[in-house]
């Protein structure tokens, strides 16, 4: 009996602890950006609505982002990166699924920066590719942040630019990461 | 050149200059036309916070097409008022027994309004859907609305 009790109260606290171990946002920050020298303005796109999950335990992380949420200053831009570069009309969905490589050197429940390197595989416009990119966690008062920042190929994600703008839009496009994340509750 | 001739070349030349200034004065317009504000534009669809979520649901596909880049009225119960570290507000409407609901980003300029309502409270919100999220993660599944703003009852 008292094994059995013993048991039981081990897996009560591991389902505590396990749900200690994950963070999410819903209102996380994706920014793009394809400004070539030759651009004659800042070609820059926000999406202020970008789901996060990160498994502390683990450093296993995910995220989700709707692309129709891209926004950008001039509406010409915005439907021109909907309509004919990103397509999001046939692909609504970004996301991308990894893990961060060296979890075990963040402690998640002391203050400070940790550079992190994170590696997964990214979709977008359809096409699955592999990204390895370096990144920093910030711990600060038991809030938890995630910051990366990292460039693609365009090209390897079939966004064809055509060659009357080619050199006012930038081949490889840089994206930031910014999401401030919280304890997901269960 | 006979003075006929020369005034059809005058003519057609103003004609062509016009041509050139008009289509010089659209493109610079239309270069930097602005996204227009949510509040002067008529929504395509005005329905339940539930019966938006229920449609995303039961057929995402359909309901994409249906929807995306819509302007679309949602009413319902304010379930969370979100805030970021960027002092973005998102307004969260749904049943509050559930954990799905309509995810209503708002505008920059329409942005603080969200501190004039209250959690709980019967709310109108338009804006422009960008998709859902399917409960993947464990996270709930949302309906998401950008660029939104209250709708001020009459």
């Amino acid at each position: 009996m008292k094994k059995v009790f013993f048991v039981l109260s081990m897996l009560f606290i591991a389902t505590i602890t396990n749900a200690q171990d994950k963070f999410f946002t819903k209102t996380g920050k994706v920014s793009f950006d394809a400004t070539a020298t030759k651009s004659p303005e800042n070609i820059t796109g926000v999406n202020k609505s970008t789901t996060m999950v990160l498994d502390t335990k683990d450093g296993n992380m995910q995220f989700l982002i709707l692309m129709k949420g891209f926004e950008f200053e001039r509406a010409l831009m915005q439907e021109h990166f909907h309509e004919n570069y990103v397509e999001t009309s046939k692909f609504p969905k970004a996301d991308f699924k990894g893990s961060i490589t060296n979890n075990a050197t963040v402690n998640y429940t002391k203050d400070g920066v940790y550079n992190v390197a994170v590696k997964g595989k990214l979709t977008i416009h359809g096409v699955t590719k592999d990204v390895e990119t370096t990144g920093k966690i910030t711990v600060k008062g038991g809030k938890i942040s995630a910051f990366a920042n990292f460039s693609i190929l365009l090209a390897d994600y079939n966004v064809s630019i055509p060659s009357l703008v080619a050199d006012k839009v930038a081949k490889n496009a840089k994206i930031s990461v910014d999401c401030s994340l919280e304890l997901l509750k269960r | 050149m006979t003075s006929k001739k020369k005034k059809t070349i005058t003519i057609i030349l103003s004609v062509i200059a016009i041509l050139i200034a008009a289509g010089a004065f659209y493109g610079y317009k239309e270069y930097n036309r602005k996204q227009k504000d949510i509040s002067d534009l008529s929504a395509h669809f005005t329905l339940n916070s539930n019966v938006l979520i229920t449609d995303f649901t039961k057929d995402e596909k359909a309901s994409n097409l249906k929807y995306l880049d819509k302007v679309i009225a949602v009413d319902g119960i304010l379930k969370a008022i979100d805030k970021d570290d960027k002092g973005n507000f998102t307004l969260v409407i749904g049943d509050t027994a559930s954990t799905s609901s309509v995810r209503c980003s708002m505008d920059s300029i329409h942005n603080t309004e969200a501190t004039n309502v209250k959690e709980g409270s019967f709310i109108n919100v338009k804006g422009v859907c960008t998709g859902y999220t399917a409960d993947e993660l464990g996270l709930g599944s949302d309906v998401i609305l950008n660029r939104s703003c209250i709708i001020k009852k009459q």
